[in-house]
């Protein structure tokens, strides 16, 4: 699989374990403006470790800036052990709050 | 410390809607704090030389529709590089988008959790299929609407079209009103058609791989 979906895949697992929990509105994205939404509509303490991991992997998947216009530069594959472990840490979070 | 900023994309193609915002490029021969990655996309000289080498479907983007705003020295960069190399990659490209569609399109079929985003890469497939596929036809459209307006276009209404649009836009800017479980069920019943359309466009045997 290209690089390109490869970060896709990944988004994709992160909001479907996240959007697992009954939320007002789910989180349609790791885009910025995206999670911003979620945490306004949802009343979500910015503070909390969930939302602090949900950054943390979008910075790491390049999807916090919606500016980012080529398709297949990014070495994912360097990427992909710590964002594994990212969403490890938010799927123990969810547990958690569920 | 030459700078360069250029405006690209929508705006300089007139497509402008309440939902429109401005691509801004700055082209920086070394990184400064001060440009906003939300705001700007940032690219070293550099950078921008080798996608123009690889014939990249961002350089042709670039070469085809922007515009110079700034120049620290007074060169317009991105014309002096003159034409990127000649894309060669449209069905590798197409295959990826086409792959992509289906992953989107399969997990949406399973569970409507996430369903927006799942709509959201849907969309951003059909768009870059067409654009690669526009581009490797030698007729290069980067529209939001490319798969609406190519010869062999995508046999779905703009209204149907318009979920998979507002559901990027959710995804990317979190902007715009919330997409209802009809207009999910809506979009989800022409995704066929537009796999329908792909294989059409791909060369026989090499889609639903």
């Amino acid at each position: 699989m290209s690089e390109f979906n490869n970060r896709i895949a990944a988004q994709r697992d992160i909001l479907i374990c996240i959007n697992t929990k009954y939320w007002q509105e789910e989180l349609f994205g790791l885009s910025r403006g995206a999670i911003e939404r979620w945490v306004s509509v949802n009343q979500i303490n910015s503070n909390t470790v969930l939302i602090k991991l949900v950054n943390e992997s979008a910075k790491k998947l390049f999807f916090l800036s919606n500016k980012s216009q080529e398709q297949i530069t990014e070495d994912y594959k360097m990427l992909s052990k710590e964002v594994s472990m990212l969403t490890k840490k938010i799927q123990n979070e969810m547990s958690l709050i569920k | 410390m030459n700078t360069h900023i250029y405006a690209f994309g929508s705006v300089c193609r007139g497509e402008v809607d309440p939902s429109s915002d401005i691509d801004l490029l700055a082209c920086l021969s070394k990184p400064k704090m001060e440009y906003d990655p939300e705001k700007f996309s940032i690219y070293s000289h550099d950078r921008i030389k080798e996608l123009w080498l690889e014939g990249n479907p961002f350089s042709w983007h670039l070469h085809l529709e922007s515009k110079l705003i700034f120049s620290s020295n007074g060169s317009n960069f991105l014309l002096d590089l003159g034409k990127p190399s000649t894309y060669s990659k449209s069905l590798e490209d197409c295959k990826k988008f086409n792959q992509l569609f289906l992953e989107s399109y399969y997990s949406l079929m399973q569970s409507s959790i996430s369903a927006v985003f799942h709509l959201s890469c849907m969309f951003l497939a059909t768009r870059n299929f067409a654009t690669c596929h526009s581009l490797g036809e030698g007729k290069p459209n980067f529209s939001r609407l490319s798969p609406l307006q190519l010869e062999r276009k995508l046999p779905v209404t703009q209204e149907n079209f318009d979920v998979y649009v507002r559901a990027r836009i959710l995804s990317t800017r979190g902007y715009g009103a919330a997409i209802s479980s009809s207009e999910i069920e809506q979009a989800l019943c022409v995704a066929p058609d537009i796999i329908g359309w792909m294989s059409e466009l791909l060369p026989r045997g090499v889609s639903h791989e």
